[in-house]
């Protein structure tokens, strides 16, 4: 439909106006065990688009689910009364340019029977079984394709898949409940053995938090895994937003070529990283991917930026802006992966790689490992300050995990503890659209409860 | 609409077939400090279809072109047939029900120019901004949507509904040196244009907060006695025991289930929770859910006893109680799981000062910023608090996380007041994918003898 609707655009539009537009078609196929057998099935198939037009300077925006030819004079009709109230900018749209080559689309994910999804599923179930526990296990598979255009001449589309594993075991023992799980995603469907990683994730972490012992107490030496890091990386990457910096709001808006972290940490944002959902040749409005250097080496590089807000900035959009069917786009991250991206050797595996903490238990006398924090991204996240207790952490001492810990929380400030990272794990894998290692960062505030 | 969707039910093969159908019409006007971030108006259509075999499992299919009805019952057949059980899916009864249901629109807001949204917001997002130069930046928005929506299943039930829903929210930053604090608005109503005039107030109120926030101390981290006001009650409530009372966490769970037996203590005789789908006029209030239950009040714990837990049709019948109108999807793109409606504590006695007369030193936390479970541990941040000496809400603090276990901390509420309210909020809940669904929580003023505050975590 965006063809149609941006030639109409043309027509009705002024000299020196524009339009640019986004129109998705997703369908997404799942099966759900639930409590330990298979509950259901189900198939989502949806289709949007979603307009932008600059009309006297102003910008207004429309979405529709309805994507037949004849809606699309109504959804221009809509987006320029959006325009009316919009209030004025100098954007301009990006022209065309040559995308590079990214995989984002595999056949045989594409083509993979409800069966073939099921069978994964029991798979991970079987596996997963375990006396006095109950597994859920979810599986989605998704086939898209994306077409972005402007009125400028750029123009780009791709078909898309990806598949989500997602595993949990539950163990209710009194009133103590632990619920550990894994998930992994991919353009591809996994291989055997990136589902024996879930499970040896899964029961590894489970053996361990068997033994519940107390926590320790004071400013402690902390390993967090590639899991527990979020609670630290995102008051980060929200201060890294080119949104956050120009609203005033972000810490680093002042610190660009400043040391403000360890020099063991590198921040990129790789919207090419090959296997992986969020990878695609272009943005969402046009703009081919390139990967950008948010932190290197500790100094801060880059903010990102879509188009409107690199406009407002009065800087260029680094590739960034993400659009839904029925938003504005806004500046959002694709695959962040941490540390020395060029020489990893576990990258792209994503899969279980061995013991808990990545090598970094040994320099550990008393502290803690930190898997999974309650209530991340609460309260005054960019500020860096943070406190939450833990879901599940386990005791370290003397070099080895003492056993789980329970009614313990951690807290701290982001800006202080990463300017010295104490160690780096050899255990990076990707949680979700994220590539890191464990990390071990001291002086973490630890309390009991 | 309905002969289209009856006709579509009479071709299914599927030995119990449902079909949900909306039109949804939404505008939506955000305000970033001065500027205007986004104006627009959409229009969001589609089905969702579920079928059930014997010896089978769910088949769903969800659809935004309305034009694949006939082919998304068939999908959704075949999908639950691919679905092999040995213990059978069972749905409680429900009577099936006919019904037209038009909510009053009190002002219907696809009648009202956008333009005219835009000033609205705009006065409102101003009387934040005149607070103080000390604030940085604002974010303001309104949204609206009026959704018309049809359920059919195969026993016979025929529903139609309209139904509207007007939200707020406010957020002001303030800021001085490194020092960045916020205050939040938030109003949520299933009603219509003239439901959101005059609400200025709210929204000076919370800029002036965020700019009192900058020379507040942070909260010294220890255990205290603490005093939720309503609004942090109600999200405690919703939060740390909702959940467990859906029925889906338990069902199938003989640990859980026996975790959640009907009839253990959770807390002491003044302790009462329910959940109210059929409450007058507020956000979470529907007169049927998504399975086409009529809603209702239904007690969760009754003088510290728990005596019922939230139901869909298929946890209602695997576990012989009854459906209690608590199967919900946020849209057609999500199939009905069990979540709450209006969820309570109820009334006690006495006013806010009897509450606090006798603590030497405690915290009252106010509002919410946000709060997570995880299963029996919770965490909330409060939007604010005081500290409370020698019975009297005393200075200012901020930075207060409460946090705990479940069980403990519902047995260490000991005393409830008797000024209970609604609390009329935007935002929503967020479950299995599933955000954000409109629900309302509701409390009175509530005491935990001892509970813990993780401001700044004391040092080592």
């Amino acid at each position: 439909m965006i063809d149609g609707v941006l030639e109409l655009a043309r027509r009705r539009l002024d000299q020196g106006d524009g339009a640019d537009a986004l129109e998705r078609r997703v369908e997404r196929t799942s099966v759900t065990f639930e409590w330990g057998r298979l509950k259901a099935a189900g198939v989502t198939e949806e289709a949007g688009v979603n307009l932008r037009v600059l009309h006297r300077g102003r910008v207004g925006i429309a979405g529709t689910t309805n994507v037949d030819a004849q809606h699309a004079a109504p959804l221009l009709d809509r987006a320029l009364a959006s325009a009316e109230l919009g209030e004025e900018i100098d954007l301009a749209f990006p022209s065309r340019a040559k995308l590079p080559r990214v995989t984002t689309h595999v056949a045989r994910t594409a083509e993979a029977s409800l069966a073939r999804l099921i069978e994964i599923g029991q798979f991970l179930l079987d596996r997963l079984t375990r006396e006095g526990c109950q597994v859920n296990v979810a599986i989605e598979r998704e086939v898209a394709e994306t077409w972005v255009a402007n009125t400028a001449g750029a123009a780009g589309s791709y078909r898309s898949t990806g598949v989500a594993v997602s595993a949990d075991v539950w163990r209710i023992a009194g009133d103590d409940v632990l619920a550990i799980g894994d998930a992994i995603e991919s353009t591809d469907l996994p291989a055997e053995d990136a589902l024996e990683g879930v499970v040896r994730s899964i029961t590894h972490r489970l053996d361990h938090a068997l033994r519940i012992v107390a926590p320790p107490e004071g400013a402690l030496p902390v390993v967090f895994t590639p899991a527990g890091l979020s609670a630290v990386l995102l008051p980060v990457t929200q201060g890294l937003s080119g949104k956050a910096v120009l609203q005033g709001i972000s810490p680093l808006a002042t610190r660009m070529g400043e040391q403000v972290f360890d020099q063991r940490l590198s921040l990129t944002d790789d919207p090419l990283a090959p296997g992986r959902a969020a990878s695609r040749p272009l943005d969402d409005e046009g703009v081919p991917s390139r990967s950008t250097c948010l932190v290197e080496r500790g100094v801060v590089q880059h903010f990102i930026y879509d188009l409107e807000t690199a406009a407002r900035a009065k800087t260029a959009s680094t590739g960034h802006g993400q659009r839904g069917i029925f938003g504005k786009p806004v500046p959002g991250y694709t695959n962040i992966l941490l540390g020395d991206t060029a020489g990893e050797g576990g990258r792209g595996k994503g899969t279980w790689q061995g013991e808990l903490g990545g090598g970094l238990l040994s320099d550990v006398r008393d502290g803690l490992l930190v898997d999974d924090l309650i209530g991340v991204g609460q309260g005054n996240v960019i500020g860096g300050a943070f406190s939450h207790p833990v879901a599940l952490a386990y005791r370290i001492e003397r070099g080895e995990i003492a056993g789980r810990v329970k009614d313990a929380a951690v807290a701290g400030n982001v800006y202080e503890l990463l300017k010295r990272i104490a160690g780096v794990g050899n255990d990076a894998r990707w949680t979700g659209a994220r590539f890191t290692p464990s990390l071990l960062l001291e002086g973490v505030a630890v309390a009991r409860r | 609409m309905i002969d289209r969707l009856t006709a579509a039910l009479a071709a299914s093969r599927a030995d119990f077939t449902e079909i949900r159908v909306e039109q949804a019409w939404t505008s939506a006007v955000t305000m970033r400090g001065r500027r205007l971030e986004s104006a627009t108006a959409n229009e969001d259509q589609g089905g969702f279809v579920r079928a059930l075999n014997r010896g089978s499992g769910w088949g769903t299919a969800s659809f935004t072109s309305l034009d694949q009805l006939t082919a998304m019952v068939a999908r959704a057949d075949e999908l639950s047939r691919a679905v092999r059980l040995e213990r059978p899916i069972r749905l409680g009864e429900v009577v099936p029900q006919q019904a037209e249901a038009i909510l009053d629109l009190d002002g219907d807001v696809r009648g009202v120019p956008l333009a005219e949204k835009k000033r609205l917001i705009e006065a409102y997002n101003g009387a934040m901004l005149a607070v103080s130069d000390r604030i940085v930046d604002t974010l303001a928005s309104y949204r609206d949507e009026v959704s018309e929506y049809w359920y059919v299943n195969s026993e016979g039930a025929v529903l139609h509904e309209l139904r509207p829903e007007v939200t707020l929210s406010g957020t002001a930053v303030a800021r001085r040196d490194g020092t960045i604090e916020k205050g939040l608005e938030s109003i949520g109503l299933r009603r219509g244009w003239h439901s959101v005039q005059d609400k200025a107030a709210g929204f000076r109120a919370a800029a002036e907060r965020a700019v009192q926030l900058l020379d507040a101390p942070t909260v010294t981290g220890g255990t205290y006695p603490v005093v939720l006001d309503p609004e942090l009650a109600g999200v405690f409530i919703h939060e740390a025991f909702g959940h467990l009372s859906e029925a889906d966490f338990v069902y199938e769970n003989p640990q859980a289930r026996e975790m959640m037996t009907l009839g253990r203590r959770f807390g002491k005789p003044v302790l009462n929770v329910g959940d109210n789908g059929a409450a007058g006029g507020l956000r979470g209030t529907l007169p049927f859910d998504d399975e086409g239950t009529p809603t209702q009040d239904s007690a969760l714990v009754r003088e510290g006893i728990l005596v019922g837990r939230l139901h869909s049709r298929e946890t209602a019948a695997a576990m012989n109680e009854r459906p209690t109108g608590n199967a919900r999807a946020i849209s057609f793109r999500h199939p009905p799981i069990v979540r709450m409606t209006n969820t309570y504590i109820a009334n006690g006695r006495g006013s806010f000062a009897d509450l606090i007369r006798d603590l030497k030193l405690g915290v009252y936390a106010c509002g919410a910023f946000g709060g997570q479970t995880m299963l029996e541990n919770f965490s909330f941040t409060a939007a604010y608090g005081h500290m409370i000496r020698d019975g009297e809400v005393a200075e200012l603090v901020k930075d207060v996380v409460l946090a705990g276990n479940l069980f403990q901390t519902l047995d260490r509420i000991e005393h409830i007041a008797g000024d209970f309210r609604w609390n009329q909020m935007g935002g929503g809940c967020g479950k299995g994918g599933q955000f954000p669904l409109p629900v309302t929580e509701g409390a009175p003023h509530v005491r935990i003898e001892e509970a813990l505050i993780g401001g700044d975590l004391p040092p080592a």
